[in-house]
């Protein structure tokens, strides 16, 4: 298991970042509907391998992620901070696994 | 003889992981396909004893390759296990419907998949 996530590490990371930069231009105001759908993609990717990887939580945020995205820009500031806040605990979690 | 799988994830790292744990763990044959297209052509041709297929992927999802796997003389007959990182009672129901043997949900434990797996066929 250890070979296989380091293995796609990158991709799982490619990913994070795609939530990373979402949730920056949700800040921004400037979030497109191709980016919700591709940060939607994302998260449900995530969502399906995190908890594999024996990162239970991992999946839990990326679901949140989804589930959010799936709906499309949305306009209320403490929903889209919630987005920044997915994005960073995703990317604290998946370098604990490292 | 051991058990032959075929997977179908558009999802590399789901595929590798699925596979890596129905090899080792359980010691069956796993071949795979990153498509619903592919999956088609591998079911045809390899004869899997059991299919597990992804239900969201591009191109061709998973309710759609079921069909086109059940119009197949040739793969009619296999049992297919839907997984999903996303499943709710509406889905169980209408993939119930379809004829699914089971939905198996991500993410999964590599270490138990295979006793799933053989828990929702009824194989020893």
């Amino acid at each position: 298991m250890n070979r296989l996530w380091a293995q796609f590490l990158p991709q799982i990371e490619e990913r994070v970042a795609t939530l990373e930069t979402a949730a920056a231009d949700l800040i921004d105001g400037t979030i497109t509907v191709a980016q919700c759908e591709q940060a939607s993609s994302a998260a449900h990717n995530l969502a399906g391998v995190l908890g594999t990887f024996g990162l239970a939580e991992g999946t839990t945020l990326a679901r949140e992620a989804e589930a959010f995205y799936c709906i499309g820009p949305p306009i209320e500031s403490t929903v889209n901070a919630r987005m920044v806040e997915v994005a960073i605990r995703l990317r604290r979690l998946i370098a604990t696994r490292k | 003889m051991p058990r032959r799988i075929l997977i179908i994830d558009d999802e590399d790292d789901i595929r590798e992981v699925a596979a890596m744990s129905l090899e080792t763990v359980a010691g069956w044959e796993v071949m795979v396909a990153n498509s619903g297209a592919q999956g088609l052509l591998r079911a045809a041709s390899y004869k899997p004893d059991a299919i597990l297929l992804d239900v969201m992927m591009p191109g061709m999802d998973g309710p759609t390759t079921f069909r086109e796997l059940r119009k197949n003389p040739a793969t009619a007959k296999i049992p297919v296990l839907f997984l999903t990182a996303k499943v709710q009672a509406t889905d169980r129901r209408r993939f119930a419907d379809l004829g699914i043997e089971a939905v198996l949900v991500k993410p999964f434990d590599p270490m138990t998949l295979s006793i799933q797996i053989a828990g929702a066929l009824g194989w020893a």
